[in-house]
């Protein structure tokens, strides 16, 4: 297991303000090379958790284990695990080139300055950012920035990537080319990656697990399919080679289908009513299309945090 | 190694930095020239006749000395500050080495800078004014060491900009106590006042370089002070370094890390 999470809390106290209880009793584990994403709304706390992993933010209780060592306790083992891309925009020194950053962040790290070289132009081009090379960071666009931030944080081969809100702020492009490279990075490098995002559709799209935080507890966690799977609405769309007959969409109407033409229906399927019931209603009709309605990520999220916000 | 690559890199970094923005550099060189020979020229004027010999010399190198102490108190904090304004400041302490570590090479990276920076408006000064400093190589020890000194002061000012972000109302005064202690006759001091200023930042090696440049002593002469300087710049450095570690604690407990 690359990182081990228990009992993780964290209580900000101000004086004259009301504590506020940043993240309660969190606990989650990621093995290599997976991918898991932590999603919530804003200040739900997941911010707070990715630097407590980091050892940015000290706990008041709880401990964070990353390739066995305690941050709290094994810092400099622990943290020499550890990649991270915090939220914002600024990671690196924007009046330095992409090289010139790997060689002085590579060198805090201890990194002989060949291999630092060596690494950061294999990443460069991994990244399709090998012409960018000697253009300092200013000048380059924000998901070249993102991509140069990432390269550095995998200089010295992390078995764990912190990644907060990689792709906020990124268009469409830079957004898919960040999602590819940390696909990349899970499946063929195995690195364990953390993300915090608000895009329900990166989550969806590169998450094996993912677990919904809600005033700083974990409200849900689990596969990302299984997940989806149980929010399923049970609704499908049926699609017929000829109109119904008026006196069956009738009939239809009055058991809950909703008529989206003459020759198409969306109906809520159940324990008490199976889609196999509902199609024998069909009879005699040749069936073209039966659809199961997909839930998306987006959907459960709103679910499950406005079920918590009004229970 | 680790330790040596980290110090490697906070070089490599003021040389990126000097080598990209060499107008930078140019206008801080003419900016300290022109004030040290205004220092020259004001002296002269308040005493009436041209001012020889040893004299000028301790002006120039009392004002330089003054210049490095301030640069090492203010570094660490400035740096702090700017970082936490960037951004880049919690991934300086996401490192494993840790923040405490890092600034102190970042700060002797710096202090290096400013004695090269420093030695070359002292040559300048020279040249301009045809007069010859006496200034000797080994007087830059006591220097340095007093600007060790003077970081263990940093740190302790680098642990209220850690807290706080802001550190410009303590540095103005801090500007001016240092320039106080330069002040001070150490050297002439009797008594349990020897004691106290061992313990004083900057006070044995501020005696030191008067007794070198004054008296004509040797930096093994100077009345013990020298080996006091070692004392006082471990105490320094020593109760800055764990300040400055402990505060790293308070505010990864209190979350303030990268806050701006």
């Amino acid at each position: 297991m690359v990182l081990s999470v228990e009992g993780l809390s964290k209580t900000y106290s101000r004086r004259g303000d009301a504590p506020v209880h940043a993240v309660s009793d969190m606990s989650l584990s990621l093995d290599a090379g997976e991918i898991y994403a932590f999603l919530g709304p804003n200040g739900a706390g997941k911010t707070t958790t990715i630097k407590m992993i980091a050892g940015l933010v000290h706990p008041d209780s709880g401990d964070v284990q990353i390739c066995g060592y305690s941050v709290l306790r094994k810092r400099r083992d622990a943290l020499s695990h550890v990649g991270a891309v915090l939220e914002g925009s600024r990671n690196l020194y924007w009046r330095m080139t992409a090289m010139e950053n790997f060689l002085y962040w590579g060198g805090l790290r201890g990194l002989p300055r060949l291999e630092v070289r060596k690494r950061g132009a294999e990443l460069l081009e991994i990244f399709g950012l090998a012409q960018k090379r000697k253009d300092t960071l200013q000048k380059m666009s924000r998901g070249m920035q993102q991509r140069v931030a990432i390269c550095t944080a995998l200089l010295h081969h992390p078995k764990l990537l912190l990644l907060d809100e990689p792709t906020l702020g990124l268009d469409l492009e830079a957004s898919d080319s960040v999602q590819e490279v940390v696909r990349g990075l899970a499946n063929d490098s195995g690195t364990a990656i953390l993300l915090t995002t608000h895009q329900m559709d990166v989550a969806q799209a590169l998450a094996r697990r993912v677990c919904i935080v809600r005033e700083g507890r974990i409200v849900l966690e689990g596969e990302t399919s299984v997940v989806l799977e149980t929010f399923s609405t049970g609704s499908y769309t049926v699609e017929l080679a000829e109109p119904v007959a008026p006196s069956r969409q009738t009939e239809l109407t009055e058991l809950g289908a909703l008529w989206l033409s003459p020759a198409s229906l969306r109906v809520s399927a159940n324990q008490d009513r199976p889609i196999h019931e509902w199609l024998q209603h069909l009879d005699g009709y040749r069936i073209v299309r039966v659809e199961l309605e997909g839930m998306d990520l987006g959907r459960v999220f709103r679910q499950v945090t406005m079920k918590e916000a009004s229970s | 190694m680790t330790q040596a690559r980290a110090l490697l890199a906070e070089f490599y970094m003021a040389l990126v930095q000097l080598r990209r923005y060499p107008t930078e550099s140019i206008s801080q060189l003419v900016g300290l020239t022109v004030l040290f020979y205004g220092l020259f020229l004001g002296a002269s004027y308040m005493s009436g006749n041209p001012l020889l010999g040893h004299r000028l010399s301790d002006i120039i190198v009392s004002y330089g000395l003054w210049t490095l102490c301030l640069g090492a108190v203010a570094n660490i904090g400035h740096e702090i500050g700017n970082e936490a304004q960037n951004g880049t400041l919690e991934q300086v302490f996401l490192i494993p080495l840790g923040g405490g570590r890092i600034f102190l090479y970042r700060g002797i990276a710096q202090l290096v800078s400013q004695v090269i920076l420093t030695s070359v408006v002292i040559l300048i000064i020279s040249l301009i004014t045809r007069h010859h400093l006496s200034f000797s190589a080994l007087d830059l020890v006591p220097m340095a060491m007093a600007s060790l000194s003077a970081m263990g002061v940093g740190y302790l000012v680098a642990s209220v900009t850690l807290l706080f972000k802001r550190s410009g109302q303590l540095l103005s005064i801090v500007q001016f106590i240092l320039l106080f202690f330069i002040m001070i006759p150490f050297s002439s001091f009797h008594g349990w006042l020897i004691d106290v200023t061992i313990f004083v930042p900057l006070g044995p090696m501020i005696a030191s370089l008067k007794q070198m440049m004054v008296d004509g002593h040797g930096l093994l002469t100077v009345h013990g002070w020298f080996w006091w300087g070692f004392v006082n710049v471990a105490l320094w450095l020593g109760i800055g370094y764990l300040v400055f570690l402990k505060t790293s604690r308070k505010a990864a407990r209190l979350g303030v890390l990268g806050h701006y």
